[in-house]
């Protein structure tokens, strides 16, 4: 919100912005980052949770008399110039391996794993691997107001133990994470949700995904280290830090995924389009695609010979998870729940059902009472939640405001087309599992992965090297 | 541990901030207009028509637009909502703005 802020101080007109005392710290990174110094007016706790007796009192005692003095008080003075700092490039220390830790350790640099230390050599070697620039900046991203540059992803590579080999596709990581489209703004929001890094084409195997049994677990280094790789950067170039840094206000939060890579095999021989092909990519093109997650289903168990017998226990456990939080994509209009689809149940649907008849049962099926997502709206944020008023801005079709019954079902995919799916997991058993994004912040972005022009050179000098 | 010694690069990426002094404050709100925008979340339905009051009282010269003039900036339509806000503040006559809310 205080991006309106500054676009209203940039007019020349004062504002006072209502800031939760929680907010107070990421309020003052942000402002930083928008180079504007802005008056903060202090909600003393959480509104969510006070009394409208209490909510009164502290807006009585407190807010409003802060909003005045932000009004007509000294014009803010915060400093928001920047600290003078290194250039991209520059050594800023030297020592031992455990030194190095301790340094990065301290100045927030690190997840809070060891990493490795991003020697000149190291970044070298990796920047190696792309035809860019070091300099070139993919953009500059909030919320520290940082310049994403080709040097930077692969520092944060090196340091996320990543190989050199990698940097094409983290490039590309990178690229569709800036996509002003993806949010990247909100990436600090309260639900704390994570990118997830999906992989198609030929790299999955050249550069050794697991894309089978655990394909979500650490342990691959492929899969592991470009999605510690995503945090860190989060981390590093955009300022989204846990306590005690200031920029993530993941309320809980969970850790990174892991890079998912698709089973294409599998998905070819059942006679699936693999998941970029979705997205329109052609087979064969290597692509990653990043969308948020906010939530993970339970692992989804289902047996039987028939399409439905699988697709109808999706709809019954996945959209049992999914359901609780459709009221954030209705708000928006948007959302991108994705399933990961065990490839053995993945074969039995595809005898029977294409990918979109998949979507459109679940479309169908997976419904929610209108009362219930206004409830779970009111109990998130929003307590002036509409499903009719949505329809009527436009946000929904028309189909949400049919009745006026509060018990009246909605689907709770807006669109079938909004479902991604995925083959991906363990063969030998009858498992899938749902991912589910938050609503318009991080919704799916791919792109091509470019490859420098002597890729396959450049690949057997670093593995004759390793 | 190895003794070897690492010399490390800056992971971090260059500000590329432009730096915009804020605009002047306002001594007086009396015969003021104050825009309320909001991002229709954490309670604003209730907190606005509460400042509203506070603000009319300590002001009562002072003019309240409210905050259903300018739609809501955090929502689906919040590129066009903000793209709108300078043309919509200045043909009310904005003299100062209540934004929120960030909790």
């Amino acid at each position: 919100m205080l991006r309106a802020s500054a676009v209203v101080e940039k007019l020349g007109i004062p504002t006072a912005s209502i800031i939760g005392s929680g907010f107070l710290k990421q309020a003052e990174l942000i402002a930083k980052g928008l180079g504007v110094p802005l008056a903060i007016a202090e909600y003393p706790g959480a509104p969510m949770v006070d009394s409208e007796e209490e909510l009164k009192r502290k807006v009585g005692e407190v807010l409003a008399p802060g909003i005045i003095r932000a009004l007509t008080g000294e014009r803010p003075r915060e400093s928001v110039q920047a600290d003078a700092e290194p250039e991209p490039g520059q050594v800023v220390f030297g020592g031992t391996l455990r030194e190095v830790q301790e340094h990065f350790h301290r100045k927030l640099w690190s997840d809070g794993l060891p990493v490795i230390p991003p020697t000149r050599e190291e970044v070298e070697a990796f920047l190696k691997f792309t035809d860019r620039d070091p300099g070139e900046v993919i953009r500059v991203v909030p919320q520290e107001g940082r310049e994403a540059s080709i040097l930077s992803i692969a520092v944060n590579g090196v340091m996320a133990g990543c190989r050199p080999e990698y940097m094409p596709l983290l490039v590309a990581v990178v690229e569709a994470m800036c996509e002003p489209d993806f949010r990247i703004e909100d990436a600090g929001s309260t639900p704390g949700w994570e990118p997830l890094v999906i992989v198609n084409g030929p790299l999955i195997k050249e550069l050794g995904f697991n894309y089978g049994q655990g394909v979500m677990r650490v342990g691959r280094q492929a899969n592991t280290s470009i999605g510690r790789f995503v945090r860190l950067y989060l981390r590093n170039i955009c300022g989204y830090r846990i306590p005690p840094g200031a920029g993530d206000k993941g309320s809980i939060g969970f850790t990174f995924n892991v890079a998912l890579a698709e089973d294409e095999d599998y998905a070819r021989e059942i006679g699936w389009p693999t998941f970029a092909m979705e997205r329109g990519f052609a087979a064969g093109e290597n692509v990653v695609t990043v969308q948020s997650v906010v939530c993970i289903t339970p692992p989804t168990y289902s047996a039987g010979a028939r399409a439905i017998d699988h697709v109808q226990q999706w709809a019954d456990v996945m959209g049992a998870s999914f359901t609780y939080w459709s009221h954030t994509g209705f708000k928006r209009g948007l959302w991108h729940p994705l399933i990961v689809a065990g490839p053995s149940i993945a074969r039995v649907i595809a005898r029977e059902w294409s990918k979109d008849d998949v979507r459109r049962y679940l479309y169908q099926h997976v419904k929610i009472t209108a009362e219930r997502a206004a409830h779970h709206a009111r109990m998130t944020s929003t307590p002036t939640f509409s499903l009719e008023q949505l329809v009527k801005d436009g946000v929904l079709p028309p189909e949400y405001a049919q009745s006026s019954d509060p018990q009246r079902l909605v689907s709770v995919f807006i669109k079938p087309e909004m479902i991604g799916i995925v083959v991906a997991g363990d063969p030998g058993r009858n498992q899938s599992r749902g991912y589910m994004g938050n609503h318009a912040q991080g919704p799916r972005m791919s792109r091509r992965v470019v490859l420098p022009k002597r890729w396959k050179e450049l690949l057997r000098e670093a593995r004759g090297a390793s | 541990m190895s003794a070897e010694k690492f010399e490390v690069l800056w992971p971090l990426g260059r500000k590329a901030v432009e730096v915009t002094q804020p605009a002047a404050r306002l001594p007086d709100l009396n015969g003021k207009t104050i825009c309320e925008l909001w991002d229709v979340i954490f309670r604003g339905e209730t907190i606005y028509p509460l400042l509203r009051e506070h603000v009319r009282k300590k002001f009562p010269g002072a003019r309240l637009v409210e905050y259903s003039e300018f739609g809501n900036f955090y929502g689906p339509r919040e590129r066009e909502v903000i793209a709108d806000l300078p043309a919509k503040l200045r043909e009310r006559g904005c003299d100062a703005a209540i934004v929120g809310i960030g909790a």
